[in-house]
């Protein structure tokens, strides 16, 4: 029997995987479409933006021609998907480097505040999440939500601005704008583009030191704001599940509260969680471009949103579609850690 | 409550990790400069679209002559010791100094300097325009700019123009930069004179070293040991990407910057107050403007365009909006040039405006749109406008955009209203602000003259044009001063089509321990001679 079975087993399991594939395929081919051709329409002249706006015509002409816009906008989207294809995200317009090489450079930066912005959130917000529901009602849980209230619905930008004066004006513990002291700018030779980790690695402890002391405020507040968001989510899944006729029967067993809560309760919610969780951090990735712009961090959102306004279309197009790669990843790692921790999935 | 000393001794650890409270301070030796770079897109001299740029090249290489700071009109030798300019007016020769060295160590001659201009020409980038604009072409490059000897460097004008408005754009723009050819070429692609190359590189010989650019984050330059005029006192300058002007005003205050470029005006004025700051104003010769597109059929009327002018409140708008972003001004002539007439006392007027209107057939007013960048001062002198507009009857919707969009209107000729910022002016020469605002020698729709802002509002007056291309070769100065003051009177009679309200001027707020900072009106600000004084 078994033997019969795997074959058709697996020629499920591939034929699945296929056509996840050429969904993701398709997705990202629409992605690219619609930010291509919305980026055309859009009255923004990259020509403008790089020879500025006293430039006479014979310059502007030539500038037009050279990036290709005098050519039909099929033949441009199609020449950009066999570059594509090649693994070439052709040029920035604007800083003349590969886009490939631009975003290598920025996107660390991003991940590094984005990944402690969601581990300071799901750290903090689902220990918050979980009193709450356990407190329904009583003032702790209305702390909770006010909280919860205040980091989902105040702009992020005044989080910032306050953060910047009270913990680097006035008490002087935070780090100003930057990833680090330019003092201690270009110390560590760059292996992963992640500041803590490349001085931690290269032993350069005072660096660590001091990019921790710069990161640790912008991260704190960028997560804030998902802290809130899954804080949220969490009362209200563990309010669903503590409602459930199975709690009644473990704490009827007899099992300790701390028990009923963690290991039956919050155990059937981590589905769940792990979704949110997923998408928040993908949200992050994809660019805190208001945290970027208060605290000067050189990171995606800030790339993405200037390109984006001097109409530098190669490089919207490589961010795009990364962003596009980071959601369908995070999709699809969402789903699998769904067979992992929810047997009726598998 | 068991665990309340475990997550306070980790609190505690945290905060003493990350450190105690200090004000900082940059290095002694260093400069630090906090200003956008947004529009910072390319090192090469040739392309250089911005006011960062210009600075920047200004510090990393060196040109023939340069304009005193203070003293606006005193050229002053640079790489060229000496000049004449030919009885004929129609060439200067320079006379380069010896034993100045590229930062490569390749010796500096006037092969290299006539090498860079005619890169210029060829390339026809953005700052091309100004040189097409006394005739050169990449086709006469070669035989209008030669160098003779290694030392001697001369300059044929292929068209009749003042040549002192030729030596002031050799000290003022950046495409007058002397690059190391050779260092250029070797790093050629693809017969690009070295333009992918130097978007990130730079092959100069002035007083600092470039060291890094990472794009919307940090340029860090070095001096240069071997620098012809001596070392600078400065061993490092960093420019650090910030574009919210609050968080450059704590950085100022907490010491963590040395100047700030860019800042708003009300935190501009909050650091006036501080007594460790200094806020320096720069005037520039760009004016902030209303301007009328006369391909309207309503703005063709001058009457309409009288009434317009009427209908500006030119000191509302000078007392509120434009403090550190402009001192009032009315004329197309930048502020303070001899030839500059005295302001003609345009005022906020609005039964004047209202007559004018009813006699050209707008007793009701009519309704039209004022495009407008989206950032102060320009989208309050447009709400202002709209306001004051209103009061006439005119009805007038506000269209914000970006300088792309704004601008690509008007090159394109598809306005109504800008308020925009414009007019030339880098040389201190009434031609260079006339030939930007005024003259438009060709007003057909296929002659594309996008770079003169006259042609953008369709307005021409065959009688300014000929007065302004007469003014530009007068050899005596005091007739040639009365005739751009003739142009004056008469853009005045004629209602041009283009309204200045404000003269430019740039805030920078610095530290007050910074010396030698002398902001420049070209941009060419100098950092070679800043120290610290502490």
């Amino acid at each position: 029997m078994t033997t019969l079975a795997l074959p058709a087993f697996s020629s499920r399991r591939m034929g699945g995987l296929g056509r996840r594939l050429a969904i993701v395929a398709v997705t990202l081919l629409g992605l690219l479409a619609m930010t291509f051709f919305i980026g055309r329409v859009m009255p923004l002249d990259p020509v403008l933006s790089i020879v500025g706006s006293d430039a006479d015509h014979s310059t502007y002409e030539q500038v037009y021609k050279q990036l290709g816009l005098d050519q039909p906008l099929y033949v441009q989207f199609g020449y950009y998907l066999r570059d594509l294809l090649h693994g070439d995200l052709g040029r920035s317009l604007m800083s003349g480097n590969p886009v490939t090489t631009d975003i290598l450079r920025v996107f660390p930066a991003t991940i590094e505040l984005a990944t402690l912005a969601i581990l300071f959130g799901t750290c903090v917000g689902v220990p918050l999440g979980v009193f709450a529901a356990t407190h329904k009602g009583r003032l702790g849980d209305q702390v909770v939500r006010v909280i919860s209230l205040c980091g989902y619905s105040v702009p992020v930008f005044w989080f910032g601005m306050m953060g910047l004066i009270i913990f680097y004006a006035w008490l002087g513990w935070a780090g100003g704008a930057g990833r680090v002291d330019l003092a201690y700018d270009g110390l560590v030779q760059s292996r992963t583009g992640l500041l803590l980790i490349d001085s931690a690695l290269a032993g350069e402890w005072e660096v660590f030191r001091n990019a921790l002391k710069y990161i640790t405020l912008p991260a704190c507040i960028l997560g804030l704001h998902s802290m809130a968001y899954i804080a949220r989510m969490t009362r209200s899944f563990m309010l669903n599940q503590l409602n459930q006729e199975y709690i009644i029967t473990a704490r009827v067993k007899g099992l300790s509260e701390r028990e009923v809560i963690w290991n039956h309760a919050f155990r059937n919610i981590l589905v769940q969680l792990l979704t949110i969780v997923a998408l928040a951090y993908g949200s992050l990735l994809e660019g805190a471009v208001l945290i970027e712009t208060v605290f000067a961090w050189p990171g995606f959102g800030s790339y993405l949103t200037s390109s984006l306004l001097l109409g530098d279309m190669n490089a919207v197009m490589g961010c795009v579609l990364l962003i596009g790669i980071i959601f369908v990843t995070l999709n699809l790692v969402a789903d699998a850690l769904y067979q992992v921790f929810d047997p009726r999935t598998r | 409550m068991r665990k309340m000393p475990s997550v306070l001794a980790a609190c505690a650890l945290a905060v003493s990790l990350i450190g105690a409270p200090a004000l900082a301070k940059t290095p002694s030796d260093q400069l630090i400069i906090g200003m956008s770079m947004n529009n910072l897109l390319s090192l090469d001299p040739a392309g250089a679209t911005g006011n960062d740029v210009v600075e920047i090249n200004a510090n990393l290489y060196d040109s023939l002559v340069e304009l005193d700071p203070v003293n606006t009109y005193k050229v002053m030798p640079a790489l060229a010791e000496s000049w004449a300019i030919a009885d004929d007016k129609r060439s200067i020769t320079f006379k380069l100094r010896r034993g100045v060295k590229f930062h490569s160590g390749n010796p500096l001659t006037a092969q290299d300097a006539a090498w860079s201009l005619q890169r210029v020409l060829k390339l026809n980038l953005a700052l091309a325009s100004v040189w097409k604009g006394y005739g050169f072409t990449a086709q006469n490059a070669e035989t209008s700019i030669q160098a003779p000897d290694a030392q001697t460097l001369v300059i044929r004008l292929p068209e009749a123009t003042d040549p002192k408005l030729v030596i002031y754009t050799l000290a003022t723009s950046v495409s007058a930069v002397v690059l190391d050819s050779k260092k250029v070429m070797a790093n050629e692609k693809d017969g690009d004179l070295g333009r992918t190359w130097l978007t990130t590189n730079e092959a100069g010989s002035g007083p600092f070293v470039f060291n890094e650019w990472r794009q919307k984050d940090v340029l860090m330059m070095t001096r240069f040991d071997g620098y012809w005029r001596g070392a600078p006192k400065l061993r490092r300058v960093l420019l650090r990407h910030m574009t919210e002007s609050q968080t450059l005003r704590l950085m100022l205050e907490r010491g963590d910057i040395d100047v700030a470029n860019g800042m708003s005006v009300p935190d501009v004025e909050a650091m006036k107050k501080n007594p460790a700051i200094v806020v320096e104003s720069v005037q520039r010769g760009n004016v902030y403007y209303v301007a009328m597109s006369v391909k309207d059929q309503k703005f063709a009327d001058k009457r309409v365009r009288q009434a317009i002018r009427s209908l500006i409140d030119y000191d509302g708008i000078n007392k509120t909006v434009m403090p550190n972003y402009g001192v009032f001004h009315q004329r197309p002539v930048a502020l303070g040039l001899p030839a500059t007439l005295p302001e003609p006392g345009y005022r906020l007027d609005v039964p004047a405006a209202k007559k004018l209107l009813a006699e050209a057939g707008f007793p009701n007013g009519f309704k039209t749109s004022i495009r407008v960048l989206s950032d102060p001062p320009f989208i309050n002198i447009a709400t202002s406008l709209q306001s004051t507009l209103a009061l006439a009857g005119i009805d007038a919707s506000v269209i914000p955009g970006t300088g792309n969009q704004v601008y690509g209107a008007m090159r394109d000729r598809s306005f109504e209203i800008i308020v925009g910022r414009g007019g030339g002016g880098a040389e201190p020469h009434p031609h260079s602000n006339l030939r930007s605002l005024v003259y438009n020698p060709d007003n057909r729709d296929e002659a594309k003259l996008t770079n003169f802002q006259g042609w953008r509002t369709s307005f021409i007056s065959p009688e300014i044009n000929a007065l302004i291309e007469k003014a530009e070769v007068e050899a005596d100065e005091k007739k040639q001063l009365a005739m751009y003051q003739d142009v004056q009177k008469l853009y005045d009679q004629q209602v041009g089509a283009i309204q200045p309200v404000s003269q430019m001027i740039d805030t920078v707020v610095l530290q007050k321990d910074i010396r030698n900072f002398r902001g420049h009106p070209a941009a060419t600000t100098h950092w070679r001679d800043v120290y610290k004084q502490r």
